[in-house]
């Protein structure tokens, strides 16, 4: 049993310290340095470091001073997309519709109109803008475009980038009932992907994933424990583990501590507490908001990973 | 070639052809000179003036759109010579024994045409006036009289408004275009019922459809094409969403008018709607390529290089020249085509965008694509004595301006000076329609209506705006208390239709407390009544008390009706 567990670090900086970098170059408005950190990586680390900045006071009067110079920067236009989608998602909250009021679907619905008539400029201009298309799986989700449009941007995406995991994960929240799908289609989206990617890539979560979200939907414990039983359920958690997390093809790519995470939990949820544990050893101090947000945050991090070692770890 | 000539002062345009002969006269009169009170009158004259000819061995037709009325023909020299001078006398000297049959063919015309998805178009664009026409039925046609038709056909059909074409060698012999002299009219006006573009309004074809007025240039036909082909590569080709892809460009004077239209299953329209949205996007940053440009220029030099693209043109020429527009040759129209650049394109794609009005399926909007919701109802309430609508929240305003309809979150406004039309049955129901396309539909029966409320709207309403509306059977004439029937169907898109009939406010603390009166006073009376049928002991008073029983049997009815009688007239 360890002695002390480390304190968690859930800025994704902590993983990825280019994401300081980024937030040094804005807060200092040096544009140049923005895209030189953007311009020579790959979609899933400017999806990282666009997502990592909207924490960085005045980041949008700067992105719309470095449009007012440039119209068709399409880089800083999309990066402005996402700091409004972010900002307007804040302004909804996480909540069931219920719980949000008319005042705040106004305006979390103006801030996703703005940033979806940037993004259609961004797309129009540069149909291969991965980041673009990404956004707008996001602001078809909050407008409530429907489920055909969100699978064509999804597939616009796919023809540039077809193992886009955060651009998936997006895509799965739509195919969910809770956003207008079904289990059929979330299922299949997920289990196509996953299969899809090279293996130790880590697109196999989208199954956890899936799993993931219909274990919340579940009204009751005793529904929620007997769906961590399903040996089906068992079955797909461990297939798509020994995929991707247990595969030692994996790298610890943008994503990953979310991806060691959700596995992390599904363990402890199936009661492999030895794999579990192997997954907190590997994330160390690192966390990320999800799964956790979905749960009660950190009260049930700090229990799992309690638990893990306790029962998993090394004696 | 194409050569200009003169025939009894028509302009006449003549181009060979290989085959037979083909000939036709254009008018430039329309729908769009119409009014909404007195349409279908051009349509109908159009009808009366060939319905002599009846059946005939050589092929002829006669077309009315917004802004042109044409005859044409097809056959022998002898057979066009007749044709003309047929049409020409009866234009003038109609057949007026025919007007109430041709009256019922254009009435079965219309129904048997049915609406199509672009048929809506104009009326949101324009409202009930000039070039919204199209989109309403031909409302003036039980009223038209042989007096309007004739006053018609002397304004409209004459020698200076018209312009002859003939396919042919040389023009047959003993033609003569016997028509009296007149004016060239200029185009109608070109309202607008929109106050912001780019603009849409839902309807529930299942199609994205596009209208757009443009500055009238060969880079703007180019343009159509490209859109079409553009369209036809992501919605079709790409992402397999749609079947039918189109585009056209109908020029008029100097002005023209371009439409698209991608059809959709029920459940790709939204991914259509997304799809045609980025393909208008794409080409608004100006992301045009050569090649694409190249091969839809190659695609009209084609159409120029036909053999018989001469005569092909006639009826496009013969409209331009009516419209005072410069006419141009094949090889202009070729060097203009070879001319066009990508920027003018990216120019028309500005333009375009800038005037759009598109036509998103049911369940959809397109104002997160930057267009503005087109009005759907008034922003002015007109003040006047107020009607409540007897079952409902429906709250008519009859004011010395005009009228408004209230229905909750809704309000439709036509105001007298501005109603195209006022429709009037004889029993009283009345119809306005703004030139807005805004309508207000009143039924005295539904609604505690002042009888001379209607005679208030008949006085303010200009007369020439009267529709008079033939009887209608007593099951049409809508009663209160029906139910869902309760409202006549109406078919226009811009009416403000009221929600259902609602249950007033007083009603159910009504049933409340009539049944807990009820419910006290019979609990009451029955305990009396088992101790009056079993007496524990007997009692000098039995007389009084047994009243007693029958008055409170009585009282419970009587405060329980409230409940029967309530429920009663929710379930009618």
């Amino acid at each position: 049993m360890p002695v002390h567990l480390p304190a968690v670090d859930a800025d994704p900086a902590a993983a990825f310290p280019e994401v300081n970098a980024m937030r040094a170059a804005l807060a200092a408005r040096d544009w140049l340095g923005v895209r030189q950190l953007l311009d020579p990586r790959d979609w899933a680390w400017r999806s990282l470091l666009v997502n990592a900045v909207d924490d960085v006071d005045g980041v949008d009067q700067f992105l719309r001073q470095v449009l007012a110079r440039q119209p068709d920067d399409t880089v800083a236009a999309t990066m402005l997309a996402a700091y409004l989608v972010g900002a307007g998602w804040k302004i909804r909250t996480a909540q069931r519709a219920e719980y949000v009021s008319r005042e705040q679907f106004d305006r979390f619905h103006e801030h996703l109109r703005q940033a979806e008539q940037l993004l259609i400029d961004v797309c129009a201009r540069e149909p291969g803008n991965v980041l673009a298309w990404q956004e707008r799986l996001n602001t078809a989700r909050g407008l409530g475009l429907g489920q055909a449009e969100a699978r064509r941007r999804y597939d616009r995406l796919a023809r540039y980038a077809p193992h886009q995991l955060s651009a998936q994960s997006t895509l799965l929240q739509q195919l969910c009932p809770k956003w207008g799908g079904t289990w059929e289609a979330a299922f299949a989206f997920a289990r196509e992907r996953a299969l899809a990617a090279p293996e130790g890539a880590q697109n196999a979560v989208l199954l956890a994933d899936a799993h993931f979200e219909r274990f919340c939907s579940l009204d009751s414990d005793g529904e929620r424990a007997a769906y961590a039983q399903d040996p089906r359920v068992v079955h797909d958690i461990w297939t798509a583990a020994q995929r991707s997390v247990l595969h030692p093809g994996f790298r610890h790519e943008p994503g990953w501590v979310a991806t060691r995470s959700v596995f992390a939990y599904w363990f402890g949820l199936i009661g492999q507490w030895a794999a579990a544990a192997a997954q907190f050893a590997a994330l160390g101090h690192l966390a990320s908001e999800y799964p956790w947000s979905y749960l009660d945050g950190t009260a049930t991090l700090d229990q799992f990973r309690i638990e893990a070692y306790a029962k998993g770890g090394q004696r | 070639m194409i050569r200009q000539l003169d025939i009894d002062g028509v302009p006449t345009l003549l181009a060979p052809t290989a085959g037979p002969m083909r000939a036709g006269l254009t008018f430039r009169v329309g729908i769009a000179d119409e009014t909404l009170a007195r349409s279908g009158i051009t349509h109908l004259l159009e009808h009366l003036a060939l319905a002599p000819l009846g059946l005939t061995d050589h092929h002829f037709n006669g077309a009315t759109t917004p802004t042109f009325t044409s005859f044409y023909t097809q056959g022998s020299e002898q057979d066009v010579v007749q044709f003309l001078a047929a049409v020409c006398r009866n234009l003038h000297d109609l057949p007026m024994s025919r007007l109430e049959v041709e009256k019922e063919i254009l009435r079965t015309e219309r129904s048997s045409r049915g609406v199509g998805p672009l048929d809506a178009l104009p009326l949101w664009r324009h409202g009930a006036r000039d070039h919204g026409l199209t989109s309403y039925a031909e409302l003036g046609l039980p009223a038209l009289t042989e007096h309007d038709l004739r006053h018609w056909a002397a304004r409209w059909f004459t020698r200076e408004n018209a312009v002859f074409w003939i396919a042919g060698n040389q023009v047959p012999a003993g033609l003569r275009l016997a028509l009296p002299p007149g004016v060239r009219q200029p185009l109608p006006r070109m309202s607008s019922a929109l106050p912001h573009t780019p603009a849409y309004f839902v309807n529930g074809a299942r199609a994205v459809v596009l209208d757009a007025v443009v500055r009238r240039r060969t880079a703007a036909g180019v343009f159509a094409g490209l859109l079409e082909r553009e369209l036809f590569r992501s919605l079709r080709q790409e992402d397999g969403l749609s079947y039918t892809v189109t585009a056209g460009y109908q020029p008029c004077g100097d002005r023209a008018s371009l439409h698209a239209l991608a059809d959709a299953l029920p459940e790709k329209q939204d991914a259509v709607l997304g799809g045609f949205i980025d393909v208008l996007a794409k080409l608004r940053v100006g992301r045009i390529e050569q090649a694409d440009l190249d091969a839809t220029v190659a695609r009209r030099e084609e159409i120029l290089s036909e053999v018989e693209v001469h005569a092909a043109r006639l009826p496009g020429l013969a409209r331009d020249v009516l419209t005072g527009h410069p006419t141009s040759t094949v090889d202009e129209l070729r060097a203009e085509l070879k001319a066009v650049t990508p920027a003018d394109l990216h120019q028309v794609a500005q333009e375009v965008t800038a005037t759009a009005l598109l036509m998103v399926p049911e369940g959809n909007t397109a104002d997160w694509a930057g267009f503005t919701a087109a009005p759907t109802a008034s922003s002015h309430i007109i003040a006047g004595t107020e009607y409540r609508e007897r079952e409902g929240d429906s709250v008519l305003h009859v004011g010395v301006e005009g009228v408004s309809q209230l229905v909750p979150g809704a309000v439709a406004t036509v105001r007298y000076a501005e109603c195209a039309a006022l429709l009037a049955w004889p029993d009283g129901a009345r119809r306005l329609i703004g030139y807005d396309g805004i309508t207000v539909h009143i039924e005295p029966t539904l609604i505690d209506l002042h009888p001379a409320a209607v005679g208030v709207i008949d006085q303010q309403v200009p007369a020439d705006r009267r529709v008079p509306m033939p009887p209608r059977p007593p099951e049409r004439i809508p009663q209160p208390y029906v139910g869902a029937g309760g409202h006549p169907s109406v078919g226009w898109p811009q009416q403000v239709t009221p929600p259902p009939a609602a249950r007033s406010w007083w009603e159910i603390p009504l049933m409340v407390l009539s049944g807990l009166a009820a419910l006290g006073v019979g609990g009451f009376t029955l305990l009396l009544t088992l101790a009056m049928l079993f007496p524990d002991e007997p009692d000098p008073d039995d007389g009084f008390l047994w009243g007693m029983v029958v008055a409170g049997w009585l009282l419970t009815v009587i405060l329980a009706l409230p409940i029967v009688l309530l429920r009663r007239r929710r379930r009618r």
